[in-house]
């Protein structure tokens, strides 16, 4: 035992020692409070907006894509309502004896069922809605009604397909949509200030991006804006209850330029040869008819094609995806003399009194290279106005040699060639307007006087798509200007382009247009089999695009044989003359004559156009 | 002032101030657990008999005298090493912790009873060593200390064996162990820190230290506890979102809602001034054990008060300090307030144990 005064001491050093320890546990509660205070009221923002992000979920709801109409408010592209079987998976207790219930009014395919299988679970546990099946046909709809007192939790819900009402005309034109990949998604998301992560689609899915034509340019329109459901959910992720309905705003409608009936008739002139029709209203500059044939159906690739199906249409040689209007390479062959006969005059190399002997053939002075014209014996004394009705070579060849190269050049890509000529094609190619850096940089040769006489005859490196000739078409019939082509008449970037030709009278170009009436009204025109196919005047200028050169038409007998030998043919026209509207260009592969193969086509897409 | 109410030949041991503070904060306990438990009632009424229980408890430990735990605290301790064993053998797994042994009516954690035994035995042990305690004592009472702890801390339990291993050094410190012994051990401490990382910490006890310096290294793993309750502390604000308006643990977000983090649903719904008016009652509680203990009848009855209360308020601090993030998250449930069984009935022994301490007064020795 410990004595009285060792009691003393040991209460008070017991005493001391506790308030230590107590003043240690102070500090260590002082620093407990100060974080408390630091959460709750210095960082008390922070925290409660981590607290509301933890609870809330937004799930997108997609916007309607908006229709494509045409110029006179026909419906081209349209949204079909498509019905959906969807359950709320959580409530349903079991999902065997659910389908077992379901399997007399609306059956499932085994691929169906194991959709359903596989998803039940997961959908189930997050409180997600479920697809048991697309597209129900209007008999499963009325089958589904009359019993769905006995089925609460399942509902039907319209889900919208793209339809295109003319699925094969405007394959080219207006293009298809497909599904979105998350890329396309996330930036399109951004576009509308949405967050990219952690968000899920209210069921379907099946968001659709515009992916080729007007679909894919006018996408930002078309699409509309998503709209938002929020949800209040548990730290499972398990959708409590919604919050809040921000309605998706639809996309908007295209009024687009084209005219059906004009593609109607362009598409069924084709019939289904390789080749391309674009025509143009020359006073807007707006495309009313766009066809690249073959063609494809854009409803089967929009919603859904098999691959046999797709394969087949992929490995066609006939290439019903390429997009001959725009991207199609074709030199512009005898369609360039308009132009170059402009040239002429601009720079006083010619007048409309010179005229020259034609004995069918062109010897370049510099190596007495014979440039041969389509005509044996060629066509005796001819002036401008003959050589452009008779599509004589030697004239432009001896014009062209004339001519700088240079300044040719310049020339001819005020007409559109080697450029952009409109501002909502999708995807559109400038061709190729050689100059004399691009051959030293592609080819390793220099430039020959040769290759100039060739360009004075749309033939050698020059290439235009038939945008592009559409384009040069309108300029010549607008004598000089023309705006920027489009299929909208509203869109801001249109620009107004004039040519600059200080020495053109207007005189000049009426008596351009008249040799180009020549070509089809004059008896000895290249195109004069077109005459009694309209009731009104029309100017053009047919060529024929040679793809193998022959000296005689003996050889060229023997080359067609092979039909992909044979030459295209190609013509550009405008009517009714002397105030044309519609300027039209033409292509048909391997269609051999300008004037009464690719002619009749232009001719009558002129005549739905003008008819009316 | 405690009591001692005399009816003719027999006395009641009651102290009016522990006995109503307890009381409220274990009603505020009952409230607390309907909202974090989102109104389960089953739970609150369970955990209603457990505070009814455990208030009679109190009472009755109080009234034995404080030479009844002094005689009998070897054969506590010894129970208490038998009953750890025994749950080493016999008792119930969950989630890879051994812990708990089960006695049909009742699963009893007995890391809990010898969190309590322990200190007594202590006091006992040490009440009649001169000062300052000589090293042949102290080293004794650490290796007491140290085998207790290792039962415990091999559960695995490292929470409670934090605990008990501090309630031990309280003691021996309190006792009166010399300065010299205690400033080089602790220097040796420091020095074999790196040694203990390695050698005693399980992979997931070091994990849930490096996250604590570096909660961003585990955005969804051990952190994501410790990162939800400061989004409900923090969410809570000012003033609370309300009785049962808390999102964090209506929604799930906030993990042990009913037990370690209860005190996070109470941040979240009452806000600071709420948080403010409950810690003043255990402040209260704490001085008063304070007063109490230095007020005692003997060395032995201080010892156990101080070492008792000292356990008390390393379980409420580890508590705090978990949860808001300012210590690694160990399991530690909140005296009175969390749901429990054993934990809960603890505290109510240890402060049964406390009164009796103070109530009673030395009989005059003849």
């Amino acid at each position: 035992m410990i004595d009285l005064d060792e009691r003393y001491f040991e209460k008070k050093s017991f005493s001391h020692r506790l308030v230590i320890v107590y003043v240690f546990f102070g500090f260590a509660f002082s620093f407990f409070l100060y974080q408390t205070y630091s959460l709750q009221v210095s960082e008390y923002r922070d925290y409660e907006t981590a607290a509301i992000a933890n609870k809330t979920k937004e799930v997108l709801v997609q916007p309607v894509r908006g229709i494509i109409y045409d110029r006179s408010g026909k419906i081209i592209v349209n949204n079909v309502p498509t019905y959906d079987l969807i359950v709320k998976a959580s409530l349903i207790k079991s999902i065997d004896s659910f389908l077992s219930d379901l399997s007399p009014i609306i059956e499932l395919d085994t691929n169906e069922l194991d959709y359903v299988k596989e998803n039940f679970d997961l959908k189930a546990s997050y409180n997600r809605e479920l697809i048991i099946k697309k597209n129900l046909s209007t008999e499963e709809i009325a089958k589904f009604e009359v019993r769905s007192y006995k089925f609460p939790h399942a509902f039907i819900d319209v889900r919208y397909s793209r339809y295109n009402n003319y699925p094969k005309l405007f394959s080219h034109a207006i293009g298809y949509v497909g599904g979105v990949n998350n890329d396309e998604l996330n930036s399109i998301l951004d576009s509308q200030a949405l967050p990219q992560i952690d968000t899920i689609f209210k069921y379907s899915n099946g968001f659709q991006i515009g992916k080729t034509g007007l679909e894919s340019t006018y996408d930002h329109i078309l699409r509309g804006k998503f709209g938002k459901k929020i949800y209040e959910v548990d730290a499972r992720g398990r959708f409590v209850e919604e919050r809040q309905f921000i309605k998706p705003t639809n996309g908007e409608d295209l009024y687009t330029t084209l005219d059906i009936e004009a593609q109607k008739v362009a598409y069924d002139q084709m019939d289904n040869r390789r080749g391309a029709v674009v025509a143009i209203e020359i006073d807007s500059g707006s495309i009313v008819s766009y066809v690249s044939t073959p063609s494809f159906s854009t409803n089967a690739i929009s919603n859904g094609i098999s691959s046999k199906a797709f394969n087949t249409l992929i490995q066609d040689n006939n290439k019903p995806f390429f997009d001959r209007a725009s991207q199609g390479r074709y030199s512009p062959a005898s369609t360039i003399k308009p132009a170059i006969a402009l040239f002429g005059i601009e720079n006083n190399i010619i007048d409309w009194d010179f005229s020259m002997e034609d004995p069918g053939y062109f010897i370049l002075p510099e190596d007495q290279r014979v440039y041969r014209g389509w005509r044996k014996g060629g066509h005796g004394n001819v002036n401008l106005n003959k050589a452009m009705i008779v599509s004589s070579n030697t004239f432009f060849f001896s014009l062209a040699y004339k001519s700088d190269i240079n300044e040719l050049i310049e020339h001819l890509s005020n007409f559109g060639f080697g450029a952009k000529v409109c501002v909502d094609c999708f995807n559109p190619d400038k061709a190729l307007l050689p100059t004399p850096e691009w051959k030293m940089n592609n080819l390793n040769f220099g430039w020959f006087k040769g290759d100039t006489v060739n360009m004075g005859v749309g033939q050698g490196y020059l290439s235009a798509t038939p945008l592009q000739l559409a384009y040069y078409s309108t300029v010549l019939a607008n004598k000089g200007t023309s705006k920027e082509l489009s299929f909208t008449y509203d869109n801001q970037d249109i620009k107004n382009l004039n040519i600059q030709l200080d020495n053109i009278s207007n005189i000049d170009w009426k008596r351009l247009h008249q040799s180009m009436i020549g070509v089809i009204e004059s008896p000895i025109g290249t195109a004069k089999s077109l005459q009694e196919l309209k009731t009104y005047i029309v100017a053009a200028k047919s060529g024929t695009v040679e793809l193998v050169s022959t000296d005689t038409k003996e050889d060229y007998k023997i080359i067609r044989e092979n039909e992909g030998n044979r030459d295209h043919a190609i013509i550009i026209a405008f009517g009714p003359m002397p105030n044309p509207k519609y300027a039209v260009s033409v292509v048909i592969e391997n269609g051999e004559s300008g004037g009464s193969v690719a002619g009749p086509v232009a001719i009558a897409v002129l005549n739905s156009l003008i008819d009316k | 002032m405690k009591k001692k109410l005399t009816f003719k030949n027999f006395s009641i041991y009651f102290d009016q101030y522990l006995f109503i503070s307890i009381s409220l904060l274990s009603v505020m306990g009952l409230f607390f657990l309907y909202s974090a438990s989102q109104g389960d009632l089953s739970a609150v009424i369970k955990q209603s008999i457990f505070v009814g229980f455990g208030l009679f408890l109190m009472f009755i430990l109080s009234q034995p005298d404080p030479d009844f735990y002094k005689i009998f605290s070897s054969l506590f301790i010894v129970l208490a090493i038998v009953l750890m064993f025994a749950t080493m053998i016999f008792g119930r797994e969950i989630n890879g912790a051994k812990r708990w042994l089960n006695f049909g009516f009742f699963t009893l954690q007995t890391s809990e009873i010898i969190k309590i035994a322990l200190p007594i035995f202590l006091a006992s042990y040490l009440y009649n060593k001169p000062l300052p305690i000589s090293l042949k004592h102290t080293f004794i009472t650490l290796a007491l200390i140290f085998f207790i702890f290792y039962l415990v801390y091999s559960q695995p339990d490292l929470g409670t064996g934090l605990v008990v291993f501090m309630a031990g050094i309280y003691i021996l410190f309190l006792a009166g162990l010399g300065w010299k012994f205690i400033f080089t051990s602790f220097g040796l401490i420091v020095l074999s820190l790196p040694f203990l990382w390695n050698n005693f910490l399980e992979p997931f006890q070091r994990q849930r230290i490096l996250t604590f310096i570096d909660p961003s290294s585990d955005p969804f793993g051990s952190s994501w506890n410790i990162t939800q309750s400061k989004i409900a502390i923090g969410s809570g604000g000012m003033s609370g979102k309300g009785f049962q308006e808390g999102s964090q643990a209506n929604l799930n977000f906030l993990p042990e809602a009913e037990t370690d983090f209860i005190f996070a649903v109470i941040a979240e719904e009452f806000g600071f001034l709420g948080i403010c008016i409950l810690l003043s009652f255990f402040f209260f509680i704490l001085l008063r054990c304070i007063y109490l203990a230095v007020n005692a009848r003997d060395r032995f009855c201080r010892l156990t008060i101080g070492g008792l209360s000292l356990v008390f308020a390393s379980t409420l601090f580890i508590n705090l300090g978990m949860v808001v993030g300012i210590i690694p998250v160990v399991g530690m449930p909140m005296p009175f307030i969390s749901k429990g069984g054993s934990s809960l009935l603890s505290f109510y022994i240890a402060f049964g144990i406390i009164i009796s301490m103070a109530t009673h007064k030395k009989l005059m020795q003849k």
